[in-house]
């Protein structure tokens, strides 16, 4: 409840800090358009040469990349502004007063800096999911969507998860500045299914900087692709990645020792 | 011309000493730039492999266009928003105007190829480990070929450079200047060959692509190392590559000439 109202909070501060940039949020919306247009230039490039990329049709390369947009919009809106406000926090020392607060510097370090406007990517990204899904011929079953939602919220969880303990590795490697920066460029392989790559790359965006658990593997849900083991499966994995991330977090601060001393 | 040329090799000493301090940093923004090639090259080849091929393009040549394109990319961009920007709405400009040269044809471009060459290194050695991976046919490339697309490349270079180096000009009238090269950026991947071959593009906008100088940056010298430019096409390409450059030169001199004055005047 506690954490309700400082979520609250914080969100109404952020609301203010953005409204005082109202075209910056035109112009970035404007941007964001444009790649949309972009992207569907290009989905529609591939499609008019095959009518499958590995089995997948437009429709669920479409919802794919709505989801692939989700995943972004997470990147844009919370962890690029709060991982920024933390390298500088790290490096300078202020720092130590987000720590010293009353309150789980975990959810602090994370929810501090909100890009509200970004709403309106949760919304598009939505908008390209049910449209994608309603293209792709009705294969989905109401459990099959069910799992994808499930698989979607855990995806999420886990590339939360990665960006703490990447934060975290900053404790020990001070200079360690472009700790997103890795994520960020991975991310790009989310837009197409994983199933198409090689081997070696599947292998990367699967286990290394696990893209396609966020991307890929909720669609193959949503396609009936994958059986209840498998669902639980990457639940399980979601769940797992937290509570490693956590343990990571809190040793990481143990070792924190402040920029000064 | 001799007091020019050591203006230019001390500014080359300058920039790679400091720039050889962050070759850590640069694998990491190497990723940037090498991820979406790989994952096109992926994508159209398990295409290509599906059905024979696409548009006539089969598997290897995807795999060829596409590791060509990691090479020619490097060698044509360049990151002159990322050296210039800021400095044009911090104000710090000031100190490259007191020199008594002009600052973004001396030390803005010795800047670039710096970051050209120490990428250069960086690249190589994954480039081969990649192409260890994907095992692609190269046996078209013939030393002519490559002969030929020395030229082509600088061209490239040189085009992008001037384009570049006028849309980071705009910085001096608007604050929003990410926003706009973002916009400038975008073209770009879609019309120099960066996403899908330039004769995979829809008909009606194949011809823009064309005659649009992005595709000089990429496309052209892909070609010419791959021996696949067709011989009628190469002396026009050219052409327009020198019109693009001498345009670009033009109007980049009068932007940011017009651009110094107004900076002067905000008082930064």
């Amino acid at each position: 409840m506690h954490t309700l109202r400082l979520l609250g909070t914080l969100v109404k501060i952020n609301l203010q800090q953005d409204l005082a940039y109202r075209a910056d949020a035109v112009v970035n919306i404007l941007v964001n358009l444009m790649w949309l247009g972009w992207e569907l230039l290009s989905l529609n490039i591939l499609f008019s040469n095959t009518t499958s990329l590995g089995g997948w049709g437009l429709g669920e390369v479409v919802a794919l990349l709505g989801v692939f947009r989700l995943v972004n919009t997470l990147m844009m809106s919370l962890i690029w502004p709060n991982t920024e406000k933390f390298n500088r926090g790290v490096r300078e020392g202020t720092l130590d007063y987000t720590l010293l607060q009353p309150v789980n510097s975990l959810f602090l370090i994370s929810f501090t800096r909100i890009i509200l406007w970004r709403v309106w990517d949760l919304a598009l990204a939505v908008t390209l999911i049910v449209w994608g899904v309603a293209a792709s011929g009705g294969g989905a079953t109401p459990a099959s969507l069910f799992a994808f939602v499930l698989l979607v919220g855990s995806g999420a969880a886990v590339i939360y998860s990665l960006w703490i303990v990447m934060m975290a590795i900053t404790f020990w490697l001070v200079k360690f500045d472009n700790n997103v920066t890795i994520l960020q460029a991975l991310l790009d392989a989310g837009r197409y299914p994983a199933t198409v790559y090689p081997p070696w790359l599947r292998a990367v965006v699967t286990f290394i900087v696990p893209v396609a658990v966020a991307t890929t593997v909720p669609l193959q849900a949503l396609r009936g692709d994958l059986n209840a083991w498998q669902v639980l499966l990457f639940l399980g994995v979601g769940l797992g990645s937290v509570l490693v991330a956590r343990r990571v977090w809190r040793a990481g601060v143990k070792k924190y020792s402040g920029a000064s001393s | 011309m001799t007091a020019m040329l050591r203006i230019y090799q001390r500014l080359w000493q300058v920039n790679w000493a400091e720039q050889w301090q962050y070759r850590a940093n640069l694998l990491m923004y190497l990723l940037y730039w090498m991820v979406s090639p790989i994952v096109y090259l992926a994508v159209w080849t398990a295409v290509a492999n599906s059905q024979g091929s696409v548009g006539g393009l089969t598997a290897n040549d995807f795999a060829t266009y596409y590791l060509t394109l990691l090479l020619v990319d490097v060698l044509t961009s360049e990151i002159t928003i990322h050296i210039l920007g800021y400095k044009v709405q911090e104000g710090s400009l000031s100190v490259d105007l007191l020199k008594p040269m002009h600052p973004v044809l001396t030390s803005t471009l010795v800047y670039n190829l710096a970051f050209k060459a120490l990428t250069l290194l960086v690249l190589v050695p994954v480039w081969v480990v990649l192409a260890l991976l994907v095992q692609p046919d190269f046996s078209a490339v013939t030393l002519g070929n490559l002969l030929l697309a020395v030229p082509a490349v600088m061209l490239g270079f040189g085009i992008s450079f001037v384009l570049g180096a006028t849309v980071t000009c705009l910085a001096f009238w608007t604050t929003r200047i990410y926003s706009i090269s973002e916009f400038y950026w975008a073209l770009a991947v879609l019309f120099s060959g960066q996403f899908v071959p330039l004769e995979l593009m829809p008909g009606a906008l194949r011809p823009i692509a064309e005659a649009l100088p992005f595709q000089l940056l990429k496309y052209f010298p892909i070609q010419l190392i791959l021996g696949r430019a067709a011989p009628e096409t190469i002396l026009p390409n050219f052409m327009l590559g020198m019109a693009w450059l001498v345009a670009g030169l033009a109007v980049f001199l009068v932007v940011w000439k017009a651009g110094v004055k107004r900076y002067s005047a905000v008082g930064a």
